[in-house]
């Protein structure tokens, strides 16, 4: 969709950012959100003093979200440093995305951006880098997009095929074998649907001759509560509570692209969490996948569930160097730290430093929270070993927390990090670059630059 | 407050008697002297009870020489891990029915010794003021606990600072606890004027004063209740004996709400009685400034605590009101029930007028929402400065108080903007609640060295904890006389 040029084309409409700095006669001063109509084929943004590659991502946003709907615009990223040129591209890249395939009439957009740098051709390998994680980003917030009634477990499934021509093998588990395998606990979420739950597991095989970086995805993909059944206000948004696999699939899609050299695996945990004859109740024991009993609380809270399935299988048939999980977990996380950051979990100081970076880097930012011992202690169950949750009633309960120690139980010793990326998967803030109510693919980026900083050093491996 | 006493090693002549052996260790010492006096039968009995001197392993014995009542054996675990103040936090249970309890200490240091009777202490604390029908024998009988130590004359005097902060936190304790008819803003304000007698100097403000001070947003809480609010503040000049305006003082500032409930925004019914330590803050700056004066740290502090009650009273502010506070700025008032921080901002915007303060740490029982966040084991850190941050974070560690660092930004601060006044009071939805809430305060330290701490799931603890019964918890003031100590005095 962008595409690196030296001067614009003839009738694109030109969108030049501007350095904070003395006031243009209008009042202009290029200060963050100021947007100066120059002439019809003109109009500069304030860039306030961007610096960072993150920074000009906003800027470039900015310049879209000033854009109007021309069907052509070039943004003027010439004289600027390679990696804020970059910046600006994926900004517009991430800000013009739109999803209206199911809209009869799509209303008019641009349909080519094009980035004016002095030199395309030298631009062109870190342009292909950049497109790369773009190509993850998109992939992940089409499928978020996507309502519970097209995009049933059956159909993501169907769709994560299709990365098969990028060069990724997909591997799917259905009901039988997930049965063999014993994974009580995806069986039982997806159990009250018309379409069955699965486990997709994407591998992409790299370069080094090492164990693999495993991502695991929470893949709700429509969430009603089940027998907890949610109120009804807002319940439409839960179409997106398989953004942690999306997410994951997005990383994997841009690891391909780039040809990373370091071996990764998607273990996508895919259900529909439905309230029927056969749902699963509050009070039900389920045996895991790795033999643990869990006491079901509340039916609403089962994306620990899937997931603990989906860590345990990642952790004894891949034994990965290091295992993620991205997940739309709790509400607790957005009472936390709102729709600003996404909340971390980890058992490994390292990993966890390394996860929280890569997301500065990005622009799609964590924040460190804990999972104290009381935290682990309020999930003894009576009945078997583990409580899924903490009853709430009236009191407030750290329920994100809860929930990680919950993971945690699933992983072993390997080195873990928990992104609960709840309140971050649609863009409810103007401070992302992704349109406001719209998918914001968060997950995708951090997930390929985390790889990239972290897993492709070959003097490490 | 338990007498805690040091002696030279020596069996005792009466009581209970607790002997403390580490794993995989022989008796020795007192329990060799012991030992002997039984013919080897302590031996015996160890042995048939498979004692190892492993962490929590104990042993009882009754009687078994004529001086001693109770024996006690406890494993501490490997002697190098041993945490000297909750064990005696632990033993204080297992011997509270005797009236006297001798703890043969003599392998250990004399600042575990002494570690082992602030244990003790902090574990004996009850508030039972207002049971008048309990039965003696419910009642614990230990008073004294001798602590037989090698080096007793040095145990004693690593105990006496222990002590004044014991006696700080209790305080605390009993502030928190009381009940809210009782413990209203002027009884508040008159039980701090009481700690003059430890050398504070205690000012005390009414709502004539306020008025003057233009303290708009902390009386608009105030003016739905029929008890007046009360401004106090508590100086201790333990460097400049007040004579000489020497450095600028460190600051502690509280939110002191003796009763919420919520004013027209009013809570539900279920778990209101628990409203009643919304003053916990307050409290713990009390506490800690007793605490200073008692130890007569050397350090220049001032502590200030805003009164308040808030009511549903006929001329409570309601939802809408827009507020001046007293640095001007002005508030709309979107919840009454979110009225913490509207008294924090002009107590805080006060002590840096009128202190001009090296730094402010203000802790207050603030937001729901931190306990979403967090649980109960650590309360949330806020701050504008780094270096005050950590050293907070590092006391909090070192007395067991947790915190844990809450991220503060400009895409929080937005969620504040109001459209009739400067900000409003919440940010609007549950999202990000305890941050919305601590930029407002924020905006009103004028860039000071600041931090903030939320300590609405610490401050009171539905269960026993070795050191801490269940009940009011003085959360904050052990970690910020640690603070002070560490960082600030001399």
């Amino acid at each position: 969709m962008i595409r690196l040029r030296r001067e614009p084309t003839k009738g694109a409409r030109l969108l030049r950012p501007i350095a904070e700095g003395p006031p243009h006669p209008s009042g202009f001063h290029g200060r963050r959100g100021e947007v100066l109509e120059l002439s019809p084929q003109e109009r500069w943004v304030g860039a306030n003093h961007a610096s960072s590659r993150a920074e000009w991502e906003g800027v470039g946003a900015a310049c879209i979200a000033a854009a109007g709907p021309p069907a052509r615009l070039a943004l003027d990223a010439r004289g600027l440093p390679p990696h804020c040129a970059v910046g600006l591209g994926v900004g517009a890249a991430l800000r013009a995305w739109r999803f209206d395939r199911l809209k009869s009439c799509p209303p008019p957009r641009p349909r080519r951006i094009e980035l004016l740098v002095n030199d395309p051709a030298g631009l062109a390998s870190a342009w292909a880098r950049a497109e790369a994680a773009l190509a993850g980003t998109q992939f992940a917030r089409e499928l978020v997009a996507e309502p519970g009634n097209r995009l049933t477990p059956r159909e993501f499934a169907k769709r994560l095929r299709g990365l098969e021509k990028e060069g990724i093998e997909v591997e799917e588990l259905g009901r039988a074998a997930l049965k063999k395998l014993g994974a009580g606990g995806l069986l039982a979420v997806g159990g009250g649907s018309a379409v069955p739950p699965r486990i997709v597991i994407l591998r992409w095989r790299g370069e080094f001759r090492v164990p693999p970086v495993a991502f695991v995805g929470k893949g709700l993909c429509f969430d009603t509560g089940g027998i907890s059944i949610k109120g009804a206000a807002g319940m439409e948004a839960m179409r997106a509570d398989m953004a942690g696999a999306a997410a994951c699939a997005g990383a994997m899609l841009a690891l391909a692209r780039r040809k990373s050299p370091c071996p990764a695996v998607a273990i996508l945990a895919i259900a529909e969490n439905a309230t029927s004859a056969t749902s699963y109740r509050p009070g039900d024991v389920l045996r895991m996948m790795s033999g643990r009993t869990v006491e079901v609380v509340d039916t609403d809270a089962e994306g620990r569930l899937v997931l603990a399935d989906a860590l345990h299988l990642a952790a004894t048939r891949f034994r990965p160097q290091a295992v993620l999980d991205l997940a739309t977990l709790t509400g607790s996380v957005i009472t936390a730290l709102g729709h600003h950051r996404a909340g971390l979990f980890h058992n490994d100081a390292a990993l966890g430093t390394a996860v929280a970076a890569a997301g500065e880097a990005v622009g799609e930012r964590l924040w460190p929270l804990p999972i104290g011992e009381r935290h682990r202690e309020e999930l003894n169950s009576d009945i078997a070993d583990l409580k899924q949750c903490v009853p709430g009633g009236t009191r407030f309960v750290s329920d994100a927390s809860n929930a990680a120690a919950f993971l945690r139980e699933f992983v072993g010793t390997l080195p873990w990090a928990h992104l609960d990326i709840a309140g971050m998967e649609t863009a409810e803030t103007d401070d992302l670059p992704a349109a406001r109510h719209t998918p914001t693919g968060f997950g995708a980026r951090l997930l390929d630059a985390l790889v990239e900083r972290h897993f492709e050093d070959p003097h490490r491996v | 407050m338990l007498d805690i006493a040091f002696a030279k090693p020596a069996l005792p002549k009466a009581g209970a008697l607790v002997l403390l052996i580490a794993e995989g260790a022989v008796p020795s010492g007192l329990a060799a002297e012991l030992d002997t006096e039984m013919e080897g039968g302590l031996s015996r009995a160890l042995e048939a009870a498979g004692f190892k001197g492993k962490k929590d392993q104990a042993v009882t014995l009754w009687a078994p020489v004529v001086s001693v009542t109770k024996l006690l054996v406890l494993g501490t675990g490997p002697i190098a891990g041993l945490d000297a103040e909750k064990l005696g936090g632990s033993l204080y249970k297992q011997v509270s029915g005797e009236p006297h309890c001798t703890v043969a200490a003599d392998e250990l240091t004399a600042s575990q010794a002494a570690a082992i009777g602030l244990g003790a202490a902090l574990r004996a604390y009850r508030f039972d003021r207002y049971r008048t029908t309990e039965k003696a024998e419910d009642k614990p009988k230990l008073e004294k606990v001798t602590i037989a130590s090698a080096d007793h004359g040095a145990a004693k005097a690593a105990y006496a600072p222990m002590k004044a902060v014991a006696q700080g936190v209790f305080l605390t304790r009993d502030l928190v606890s009381e009940p809210p008819n009782v413990l209203n803003p002027v009884e508040f304000a008159d039980r701090c004027k009481e700690l003059t007698k430890l050398g504070l100097e205690v000012d005390v403000l009414g709502p004539k004063e306020m008025k003057k001070l233009g303290f708009g947003a902390l009386l608009g809480v105030a003016q739905g209740s029929a008890n007046e609010p009360r401004l106090v503040t508590m100086r201790w000049n333990g460097l400049s004996g007040g004579k000489k305006k020497a450095d600028k003082p460190v600051c502690f500032i509280g939110k002191g709400v003796t009763f919420d409930t919520g004013g027209i925004s009013i809570k539900p019914a279920a778990g209101m009685e628990d409203m009643k330590w919304d003053m916990a803050g307050a409290g713990t700056v009390t506490g800690l400034m007793a605490a200073l004066a008692g130890r007569k740290a050397k350090v220049d502090a001032v502590g200030l605590i805003g009164l308040v009650e808030n009511m549903p009273g006929d001329n409570a502010q309601r939802p809408g009101d827009v507020v001046t506070s007293a640095s001007g700025q002005t508030i709309e008032v979107i919840n009454t029930d979110a009225e913490g921080r509207l008294v924090l901002a002009d107590v805080i915007h006060y002590a840096i007028e009128k202190y001009d303060p090296r730094f402010m740490v203000d802790l207050a029982t603030l937001t729901g929402a931190i306990i979403v966040a967090l649980g109960h084991e650590h309360a949330g850190l806020f701050s504008n400065d780094e270096e005050l941050a950590s050293r907070l974070l590092a006391a909090g560690v070192a007395t067991g108080e947790l915190a844990w660092r809450m991220p503060l930004g400009e895409a929080y601060d937005k969620q504040i903007k109001s459209d009739i006044a400067d900000m409003k009071n919440v940010g609007g939805g549950r999202a990000g609640g305890s941050i919305t809430a601590a930029q407002f305060i924020q905006r009103f330290v004028q860039g000071r060295p600041w931090a903030h701490l939320d300590i609405a799931g610490t401050a009171w603890s539905s269960k026993d904890a070795p050191t801490i019964p269940k009940g009011a918890t003085a959360y904050g003031v052990r970690m910020l006389d640690r603070l002070v100590a560490d960082h600030y005095e001399g």
